[in-house]
């Protein structure tokens, strides 16, 4: 009896895997984050505007980058073991339902908790960023006025600086790159889950590995180039850049944080490349957990 | 008891456990994952290579300069070792080096900002900063420091002047294009090194880039400014151009007229004295102030 393709049954093993994360309190990272913004975005008063600005962008990309991978390479790391030692995953897998499907339902989970995390983030970074960029713009038209030199044409400048450095789309399309690098690394989390021993053994291989994707653009290029000279060096550098995903592809968030736009095409680039990665990593990881012994 | 021969013996545990990977490894769906996984790393190459020209195109992303193959390999595991947080890392380290400025330890405020342009060499005010707290705040304090033998502050003001020079070289081979660099350099050459040729070269390189006509008449003074012939006849040729779009500043007739003596500038091809202009505000010959 073939068993049919259900997009309503993996959304309801979706939902069943955001709900048994948000269970395990990872969303508590939440908290910690708005904290962490608050601070940086009223820290350091004494700097120049533009320094003020970036450090606030700076600090809060750098903790949304810290919320986004750790959330996907731990928690995806736990849910196929999780799932093994409550008995779960027996129950769903005697029911008709697909192994595949399964699969992608707790891919989906993760990708949706993390996809949720990150809205609600850039929510708060941004409420912060638009405030500060205020009072920045404030002060700077006060020590214009103070200095006798506060004319239409220095205050208009000072409001397309700031502007510039504040709060733009292109800092929510920064936000969408860190959450196309998390999908990949998800994808790659659960790709090694269905072949590791143990979670342990899965968080630190996916963490190896997403160090080694975010300087495999410069192996690959050397590696092209032909400029590793013996044998050993060719084929250890082949081999990186074959078994690894480039990470980099997704790193845009320093130059968007400069003030460099996002193009649309530059953007559909990164969404063709993290679903690339995502489709590949789902293939094989289905290729290994179907005929899986449990 | 009797040995059995190991054929007919039943498996141990390890031997299981040993028979068990083995047929577990060499499944055929395994066999298909990792040709897939293979046949992916494969494939995606040049993909990844298009999308990192493109965002670089793009600016996006930051090419690595041409450097030696150690070097690259050096930044290539600074970079991986960060991950995305380079400019978050950047941020922590420009602001330790403020904190050493504070106490006035140049040597680590210089190695900071070397971590900080490292990590973020795309942005310009880094380079920047780095370069004037070296050529102008470092090299002033060694300077003007007492307690420091007199030869030594002269050689100690030079070589951080030259740092600073260094710095802002170092920055213009990642951004050959930056108004804001060129200037500072202009700058340090103009007031800490008094080479008034390589001052102009710069403001030159700032007028292609800004389409500014200013920084055409700073590169004119700088050549009228140098020791040798040629550079007023270049500092000569760009003044006079300023001056016939009108551009008819104090300085700028200062400095032609300067220029027309040293140059011989026949009588007929001179501009005419600022003080017929006075005497006749009417007159559409004179210079316009």
């Amino acid at each position: 009896m073939s068993i049919s393709f259900s997009p309503a049954r993996i959304w309801t093993l979706a939902s069943a895997t955001v709900t048994q994360l948000v269970r395990m309190k990872i969303l508590a990272f939440l908290l910690v984050f708005c904290v962490i913004v608050v601070a940086a975005g009223f820290a350091f008063p004494v700097m120049n505007p533009e320094q003020q600005l970036k450090l606030l962008k700076d600090v809060s990309f750098g903790a949304l980058q810290v919320f986004s991978v750790v959330i996907a390479i731990v928690s995806t790391a736990l849910l196929l073991p999780r799932d093994l030692e409550d008995r779960t995953l027996y129950t769903i897998l005697s029911k008709p339902v697909p192994r595949f499907e399964y699969l992608l339902g707790k891919l989906i989970g993760v990708l949706v908790l993390i996809g949720t995390g990150l809205i609600l983030m850039d929510i708060a970074f941004s409420a912060v960023l638009w405030i500060r960029q205020n009072l920045v713009l404030d002060q700077s038209i006060t020590a214009l006025k103070q200095q006798g030199v506060a004319t239409p044409e220095a205050i208009a400048q000072l409001n397309d600086f700031v502007g510039r450095q504040g709060l733009t789309w292109n800092v929510h399309l920064g936000v969408l790159a860190i959450f196309l690098k998390a999908a990949v690394i998800t994808a790659l989390a659960l790709m090694i889950s269905c072949f590791a021993s143990s979670t342990l053994f899965t968080v630190v291989i996916t963490f190896c590995v997403t160090i080694i994707g975010h300087g495999q653009g410069l192996i690959r290029e050397q590696f092209l180039r032909g400029t590793f000279s013996t044998f050993v060096e060719k084929t250890f550098s082949a081999l990186l850049a074959i078994i690894t995903p480039d990470l980099s592809v997704f790193d845009v968030v320093d130059n968007v944080i400069n003030g460099e736009l996002v193009t649309s095409a530059s953007l559909g680039i990164m969404i063709g490349t993290a679903a690339m990665y995502v489709v590949g990593y789902a293939v094989v990881s289905h290729l290994l957990f179907v005929e899986k012994e449990l | 008891m009797s040995s059995t021969p190991a054929s007919h013996e039943p498996l141990n545990t390890r031997e299981q456990t040993l028979h068990w990977s083995w047929r577990g490894v060499c499944s055929r769906r395994h066999l298909q994952a990792l040709a897939v996984f293979l046949c992916l790393g494969a494939a995606k190459l040049p993909v990844e290579e298009a999308a990192t020209q493109h965002l670089r195109t793009a600016k996006l992303l930051t090419a690595p300069v041409s450097l030696g193959l150690r070097e690259s390999l050096g930044q290539m595991s600074f970079a991986a070792s960060l991950g995305g947080l380079r400019s978050l890392v950047a941020s922590v380290t420009y602001l330790r080096a403020y904190r050493e400025w504070e106490n006035i330890n140049w040597a680590k405020v210089d190695s900071l900002f070397q971590l900080t342009t490292r990590l973020q060499p795309m942005y310009p005010n880094y380079w920047d900063e780095a370069a004037w707290h070296m050529a102008y705040n470092a090299a002033s304090s060694y300077l003007y420091n007492e307690e420091i033998n007199p030869m030594l502050r002269g050689q100690l003001y030079e070589q951080h002047v030259q740092r600073g020079v260094n710095i802002l070289l170092e920055g213009l081979r990642f951004l050959p294009d930056d108004a804001r660099l060129w200037t500072a350099l202009a700058e340090i050459y103009d007031q800490r090194l008094h080479d008034h040729r390589k001052a102009a070269t710069c403001y030159l390189q700032v007028h292609r880039i800004s389409r500014q006509d200013r920084y055409a008449r700073f590169a004119g003074y700088q050549y009228a400014q140098a020791s040798d012939p040629d550079s007023w006849e270049k500092g000569y040729d760009l003044l006079k151009a300023a001056y016939d779009k009108k551009q008819r500043q104090p300085s700028v007739i200062d400095q032609l007229k300067n220029l027309e003596e040293k140059l011989r500038i026949p009588l007929p091809l001179r501009i005419p004295d600022a003080h017929q202009a006075l005497e006749n505000p009417q007159s559409l010959i004179g210079p316009m102030r």
